[in-house]
């Protein structure tokens, strides 16, 4: 038994130490908003944090993370209300949606250090987190829109641009 | 209450393919409803008005629709709510989504199985969505017309609510159900005369409402076939042996798997399905417990044909087959091509190749298999529930009508989950183990056990007269038959020349728009590839390698002749013949997309270029017409990039522009992503790349700038889906030529092959 502090709840775990974090998550915890993609940390659908950087649960083992402050996407707001994923809505970025909880994450991770991201910025940090379906475009517009909604903190940011 | 509606088959331009599907999948499911049990594998609810199967309105007035095809991110399901709301005056808001079974009242009402592909959805169910909406708010309106005592004809309905202007009164779709009185129902003559709205009339189609599935793919809540928990269910890994098909295992040592704790037992499969040859299936109590299992399993195995087979032995019996005067089937034949080669002044030979391609969704390939009683229930998410579940029932030795498939949202599909063979270690491992078994395939799995797009071999011979004419073209395509692996005849398409049966898929788009008098098409089946590296429907299919081929060729006649190329395909593009009306609405496109791109306008520096490229993706009767201008940089070391895609396409109708947009433009990607990034190989039978470190799709960094324009002339509605992947290529291919005057003809395109090119 492993004792995982996931969302502010700590939550024990029946996996070895050696058990992928994401496992562990998905299964005996049965929160699947994290996914496992690739295995091999190469394409940033699993990404948790841990101490807020993002990182891939799929490379990180329960014994390493225990007593760490652990946020899955299940745990990024109360309500599906963060900017980010407010965003997301408001660009309609998801098509399969399957990468989306791993950019959200890795996404979150460069906001809450860089409120003000250049786009090169953006690029660089989310290059690791493949989308399968193409949505690059848009997520990058959502970053952007979330991080202008978070820095000047207003409200009614949320209306879809014109098509 | 609970009355249905039957929703009866339109016609269409494809009404052959729509019989004979029909027909084939009559053949594959037989009796589902008559199954005791299976009754009670759905819950029905009594209270709800259903004027159709493919809705339900609850007593709070919110209108449930079923949607039967597949949703791989291309909202389709959001767009059959659309295409409801539209025509039953519902509010937005009030719309729901849930994903059909495989019972067959599901059914495609053109294509008579569930199955999605082809960018057909939207076309195919318009009519039928349309009249299932219409005839919901008829049976409303009379039950409030009866109930507010005012006639009928007087109601307006809108955001549902049914309103009598005069007297003021009012009633909600909620009240209405909760009445229940609106029992009014239509036979098939009743529904087909049913008069739809106008263009003009439309409030919902054509605006871009929320997509109703993307909120719950934002906060982790999308439930996805790799997401079902079921009580008492163990894990799968599979282990898959190192030739694509064809192997063997000949023995299995478990003895250090024993030891992983919460193993359970390894499976080798028996299938006669012939989706899977040599696979192992480590069962344990989870998923991290059965992937270590399935490490310490030692297998041995016999390689089978294939074993010795390389991405060369493939090309080089393309290239034999095609040597053969007598292989193939012909796919087109008008005029002479040969006869009239003899007599031009110019003749131009070229070859086309593409390499393997694999699919790769994010998320891999995975079943859950559960037995029920007499039922196994299926939880996956398939684009085919019609044969895969066949296939599940194949694996488990029992009759298709006990399958139970429960869709689930795909994880992206791009033509991978056609495909039945995860249901094959679900289904045996849940039968060796009897408890339910999801089985997730590695990463490593899912990559090299795709069906993937396969090797292609192309020649194009063109000849033009003395006045720069293009005269004739003769065009061999030789490749896996992707569709022909199905077993299904009635995919099959018959040969021009009567000799059998051919895969329509694996040559459509060689059947071009241009008119050209001699045009000789012939399509060769390359049975070591079919064998070797079994193909499926990779996002586009044939188009995807046909094009290539056309496009460039025309482009080489173009520059050959001293003819600017955009201009040479405005000349071809006449409409003479049986051309008419395609060809005007494709050339249309390409000026629309010259002129989205300043084509001709700037002086560009040294070393960039533009090309263009025009396509009639996915298939002449179900065309959407589609062109692209590519941008491009080339480096004396030949390092492409690739600066701006400007592509346009017609779809007729748009039902949702924000949408059409986003496939267009992930779709343009694909293209770049399969023209430049992506390249599998096979070796000693097997495929050589298994992760992202060495297949490697288009990442954010490699995004060029792509501006998209939409056509809609009001013509039938067309799928958006795929046919830009296919005119991206060509497009760069063209580009870079202008750009340095190197001739590429191998995708994807290598900076070694341009510098190559550029020094010949």
């Amino acid at each position: 038994m492993t004792t995982l502090n996931i969302n502010g709840r700590n939550m024990s775990v029946d996996a070895v130490s050696d058990t992928p974090l994401l496992w562990a998550i998905r299964e005996q915890l049965q929160m699947t908003g994290t996914k496992f993609g690739c295995g091999a940390g190469l394409c940033g659908a699993c990404t948790v944090h841990v101490n807020g950087e993002a990182v891939r649960s799929c490379q990180t083992m329960v014994g390493d993370v225990a007593g760490k402050k652990i946020t899955t996407i299940e745990g990024l707001s109360a309500k599906g209300d963060h900017p980010l994923q407010k965003a997301w809505i408001a660009e309609q970025v998801p098509q399969c949606g399957y990468c989306q909880s791993g950019q959200l994450m890795q996404a979150a991770a460069l906001l809450s250090k860089n409120p003000n991201p250049t786009k090169e910025e953006v690029v660089v940090h989310m290059d690791g987190n493949l989308c399968r379906c193409m949505t690059y475009s848009r997520i990058q517009k959502a970053i952007m829109r979330a991080a202008t909604e978070m820095r000047t903190a207003s409200v009614g940011g949320n209306e879809r641009r014109p098509t | 209450m609970n009355r249905h509606v039957k929703v009866t088959p339109q016609t269409t331009d494809l009404s052959r393919r729509s019989f004979l599907v029909g027909t084939a999948a009559a053949g594959l499911v037989l009796g589902f409803a008559g199954v005791s049990g299976i009754d009670q594998a759905f819950a029905a609810a009594s209270t709800n008005f259903e004027p159709s199967v493919w809705y339900a309105i609850s007593q709070d007035g919110l209108v449930t629709v079923t949607c039967g095809k597949a949703d791989m991110g291309q909202h389709i399901a959001s767009t059959m709510a659309q295409l409801i709301c539209e025509e039953l005056g519902a509010k937005w808001t009030d719309m729901r989504v849930q994903l059909a079974s495989n019972d067959p009242k599901f059914n495609d009402p053109v294509l008579g199985a569930q199955i999605t592909g082809a960018s057909w959805s939207t076309m195919m169910n318009f009519d039928a969505m349309s009249r299932a909406g219409a005839a919901g708010r008829m049976a409303l309106t009379e039950a409030a017309a009866a109930a507010m005592s005012v006639p009928a004809a007087e109601l307006v309905v809108r955001d549902s609510t049914i309103s009598h202007t005069k007297s003021k009164k009012q009633m909600s779709f909620a009240d209405v159900v909760k009445s229940g009185k609106a029992t009014k129902t239509f036979t098939p003559d009743e529904l087909k005369a049913i008069k739809l709205k106008t263009l003009d009339q439309y409030t919902m189609i054509g605006v871009s409402v929320p997509q109703l599935d993307i909120p719950s793919k934002t906060d982790g809540t999308a439930k996805y076939g790799i997401d079902v928990m079921l009580p008492g269910m163990v894990h799968g890994a599979i282990v898959t042996p190192p030739v694509r098909f064809g192997a063997t295992v000949k023995l299995v040592d478990d003895s250090s798997a024993k030891k992983v704790p919460g193993f359970i037992k390894a499976v080798t499969l028996d299938d006669k399905t012939g989706s899977t040859t040599g696979w192992v299936v480590a069962v344990a109590n989870t998923y991290a417990q059965a992937k270590k299992a399935a490490e310490a399993l030692k297998i041995s195995y016999d390689g089978g044909a294939n074993a010795k087979l390389s991405s060369q032995s493939l090309l080089d019996e393309a290239k034999r087959l095609q040597g053969l005067s007598d292989a193939g089937q012909f796919f087109v034949k008008d005029g002479d091509p040969a006869a009239a080669l003899g007599t031009a002044s110019k003749v131009l030979e070229a070859e086309y190749t593409t390499n393997i391609n694999i699919h790769c969704p994010m998320e891999p390939m995975n079943a859950t298999a559960e037995f029920k009683g007499d039922i196994l229930h299926i939880y996956s998410g398939n684009q085919f529930a019609t044969r895969s579940g066949a296939i599940a029932a194949g694996a488990a030795g029992i009759d298709p009508k006990f399958v139970v498939m429960h869709q689930m949202w795909l994880g992206g599909g791009f033509g991978r989950r056609l495909d039945a063979d995860m249901m094959v270690p679900a289904v045996q491992a849940a039968k060796a183990v009897g408890k339910p078994v999801k089985v997730i395939y590695s990463r490593e799995n899912d990559m090299t056990m795709d069906y993937s797009r396969p090797l292609t071999y192309q020649k194009v011979k063109a000849g033009v007269d003395g006045d720069g004419k293009l005269i004739a073209i003769s065009h061999d395509v030789v490749s896996a038959w992707p569709t022909a692996r199905w077993g299904i005849p009635d995919f099959l398409t018959p040969s021009v020349d009567k000799k059998g049966p051919l895969d329509a898929f694996a040559v459509n788009g060689a059947d071009f728009f241009y008119t050209v008098p001699n045009h000789y098409v012939r399509t060769i089946k390359n049975e070591m590839a079919h064998n070797a590296t079994p193909s499926g429907q990779l996002r586009s299919v044939a188009p995807g390698w046909t094009f290539w081929a056309v496009e460039s060729m025309i482009d080489e006649i173009a520059h050959a002749t001293g003819q600017d190329p955009a201009q040479f395909r405005i000349s071809l593009l006449d409409g003479k013949g049986k051309n008419d009306g395609g060809a005007q609405r494709l050339r249309n496109t390409l000026l629309a997309a010259m002129g989205l791109s300043g084509y001709g306008t700037r002086k560009l520096p040294k070393g960039e270029g533009i090309g263009v490229a025009c396509v009639s993706s996915q298939e002449r009767a179900a065309a959407s017409w589609t062109a692209c201008v590519a941008h491009v940089a080339v480096a004396p070391s030949g390092t492409v990039i690739v600066k701006k895609l400007t592509v346009a396409t017609d779809v007729g109708t748009q039902v949702h522009p924000d949408n059409i947009r986003a496939q267009v433009e992930g779709a343009a990607l694909w293209g770049l992503s399969l023209a430049m990034y992506e390249k599998a190989t096979l070796k000693d039978g097997g495929i050589e790349q298994t992760n992202f470190d060495t297949y490697t799709p288009l990442r954010m960094s490699q995004v060029p700038e792509v501006a998209v324009t939409v056509i809609a002339n009001g013509e039938k509605p067309t799928g958006v889906g795929e046919p830009a992947v296919t005119v991206v290529a060509p497009a760069i291919g063209n580009a870079i030529f202008n750009a340095c005057g190197a001739r590429v003809r191998a995708l994807p395109i290598t900076a070694e092959a341009v510098k190559g090119a550029m020094k010949a």
